[in-house]
């Protein structure tokens, strides 16, 4: 039963999860903020 | 068709059975390899093709030089050193692009292959599982989108390093262990020290006087292969400035706090080097969610799951390495680590905290791998055994359902861009000179915006410093952007540091008239100009500083210090460092003549006794 239990559990789970990302990701990338074009770069941000 | 006598027909002979399970035997042996292979390709996709891929520390140039300089003989710190010298070696014979796409989809494998062979039993779904887990997750994507394939090749080898480590009897077993630090060899100081911490704790685990021999041997092993950067750094007079422990620590990249996202193997200190999506909720506890199940799947192996016998040793090792990242992230363990680094520069690479969870990340991967044993354990239950191995399957593919932003090339971040024709120009004026003396890249920042077609692009590390065959100095000082203000790492290398005072606040050298000589004496014999990235891009054209233009173009201008005043001995290798890298090549070589290496386990013998080769491998 566990097994089952868990199965539908992962399952159901990673679908949302996957839903959620993908379409964040395709937020991200079209509003994308590399910092470039500045007089000095910089190693980073934290 | 199967060709008269292959092993195909003679085991179809015995009937297909025999078929059946040799195809089975192969598919074994290949599918992790595969397995990262196919990550590799999934996750690196447009960077594959022609051209360079420039991200922060990766940058790969054409016609890389293989000079002393290249070898560590330039001064400074040997950062780079020996991954540039076999970059360039790889570059005489492939094309600077291909080596480049070679280095990173071998992260991929050697790191799949090897997190495959750690999995007890002989089970192929764990294997998958273990292999895709330690290749696509948020440590290799972070330092993927960092640039530090040196680092990552070091990653890769880990779990080679670990197995060789835990086998190791004593000195007759050493050419193993040195065969399986290659990919640290060629990664460098940081990959080193990685693999130290794997191997160590290996060596550590069995009674005290076994454990201290086998530890000698390990840290012999350790030291030949970091003799090619070791020599150069412990006389590069190079320090290492105690704020970089505030810049570099670990920090929180999703909404779970810094130990969270640590433990899920995230938490780089750059926000800028994480792949897209990565911040948001869902996809953040889906991976800490994970990444507990894998730490379940271990605490089941070692329990009551066939234990495997480098558990206590990789325990050891991912703990250790989970608490120095955690240890710099705040409170008196920064204090700790900031004081450590004051007092010797030695301790310099614990700055970076973050870089000590890829053990965790190995150990992760052979918990998952348990994990999906558990569920696949034989169940008379039908039902139950159908959904074991359902979420099996799922379990196996969860890092990349939930770390999608690491495909093809993280999403385009990663994309190949060419040289301009100008620095290739620029590049063979320069190395074609026999004349010593260093070049002063200019302006005076360590990183540029480059590739863009709109003139920006993203952020590397200033090419000069790969492209050409003298000693360059740059600003090696680390800008990093903190809260709403830039905050400064002071650099390493001496004679960056003797140049600054020349340098104004607009990153280009203060107006003087004696500035050649006063380069000349540093021995700089070239000041290269980038006015893409400079903020005054025509102030160098028009200057007289009493330098000679060499070369003066749209991109970059190249200025020659008069002979009079350079005062410059060609660089070369000292007898130490020659010395040191004939140790390291004469060792690496001599040990896998009489180790032998393979990437896939051979196949068994009838009696069940593998190959001498696979043996070997051990």
């Amino acid at each position: 039963m566990i097994k089952i239990l868990a199965a539908c559990a992962i399952g159901a789970a990673l679908a949302g999860v996957a839903t959620f990302t993908m379409t964040s990701i395709a937020v991200s990338t079209t509003t994308s903020s590399e910092p470039v074009n500045e007089t000095l770069y910089n190693y980073g941000d934290r | 068709m199967p060709a008269p006598g292959s092993a195909d027909i003679r085991a179809a002979d015995h009937g297909g059975g025999r078929v059946r399970h040799g195809s089975r035997a192969a598919l074994a042996r290949w599918a992790p390899l595969g397995t990262g292979l196919a990550a590799g390709a999934l996750a690196l996709g447009p960077a594959l093709g022609p051209g360079y891929v420039l991200r922060y520390d990766m940058v790969f140039v054409p016609d890389a030089p293989l000079t002393a300089v290249t070898l560590g003989g330039g001064g400074g710190f040997p950062r780079a050193v020996p991954s540039d010298a076999v970059a360039a070696l790889l570059g005489r014979v492939l094309p600077g692009d291909l080596v480049q796409a070679l280095a990173l989809l071998a992260v991929f494998a050697v790191g799949a292959a090897g997190a495959a062979r750690l999995v007890p039993g002989p089970r192929l779904a764990p294997r998958i599982a273990a292999a895709l887990f330690y290749v696509w997750n948020p440590f290799l994507a972070e330092r993927l989108l960092l640039g530090q394939w040196a680092v990552l090749l070091g990653y890769a080898g880990l779990p080679w390093v670990l197995r060789a480590a835990v086998r190791l009897r004593g000195a007759r077993d050493a050419p193993r262990l040195v065969v399986a630090l290659l990919p640290a060899a060629v990664g460098g100081f940081s990959s080193v020290l990685l693999s130290g911490l794997v191997a160590l704790p290996a060596a550590a685990a069995r009674p005290w006087r076994r454990a201290v021999a086998v530890a000698a041997v390990v840290a012999g092993c350790l030291a030949v292969v970091a003799l090619p950067w070791l020599v150069p750094a412990l006389s590069s007079a190079a320090g290492t400035d105690p704020a970089a422990v505030d810049l570099f620590a670990a920090r929180a990249d999703t909404p779970f706090g810094v130990a969270a996202s640590l433990l899920s193997l995230g938490g780089v200190w750059n926000a800028q080097a994480v792949p897209p999506g990565f911040g948001d909720a869902a996809g953040a506890a889906g991976r800490l969610l994970l990444s507990l199940a894998a730490l379940a799947g271990w605490g089941w192996l070692l329990a009551r799951g066939p234990r495997p016998d480098f558990a206590a040793a990789l325990t050891a090792a991912a703990a250790a390495g989970f608490t120095i990242a955690l240890a710099g992230s705040g409170g008196p363990g920064r204090e700790v680590l900031r004081a450590m680094v004051g007092l010797w520069p030695g301790f310099g690479p614990l700055r970076d905290g973050q870089l000590y969870v890829a053990p965790l990340a190995l150990l992760q991967a052979v918990g998952l791998a348990g994990a999906v044993l558990w569920l696949v354990r034989p169940d008379a239950r039908r039902g139950a055994a159908a959904a074991g191995r359902t979420a099996a399957v799922l379990v196996s593919l969860a890092p990349l359902v939930l770390l999608p932003g690491l495909a093809w090339g993280a999403a385009g971040t990663l994309r190949p861009v060419e040289y301009p024709a100008e620095w290739i120009r620029v590049q063979r004026l320069v190395n074609d000179d026999p004349a010593p003396g260093a070049l002063l890249s200019l302006p005076w920042s360590a990183y540029r915006g480059f590739g863009g077609a709109d003139g920006g692009g993203t952020v590397v590390l200033d090419p000069a410093v790969k492209l050409f065959g003298r000693r360059v100095v740059w600003n090696d000082e680390l800008r990093v952007r903190d809260g709403g203000e830039v905050r400064v790492v002071r650099g390493e290398d001496p004679l960056a540091r003797e140049i600054a005072p020349l340098i104004g606040a607009d990153a280009a050298p203060r107006e003087d008239a004696g500035l050649a000589g006063r380069l000349g004496a540093l021995g700089v014999r070239y000041v290269l100009v980038d006015h893409a990235n400079s903020p005054d891009e025509n102030r160098f054209r028009l200057s007289g500083h009493g330098l000679e233009t060499v070369h003066s173009g749209r991109f970059l201008t190249l200025l020659e210090v008069p002979d009079k005043h350079v005062e410059a001995e060609t660089s070369g290798l000292t007898a130490a460092a020659a010395v040191g890298w004939s140790v390291t090549v004469g060792a690496i070589l001599w040990s896998i003549a009489v180790s032998g290496s393979s990437l896939v386990p051979m196949p068994r013998t009838p009696g069940g006794q593998a190959l001498r080769r696979k043996e070997s491998t051990k």
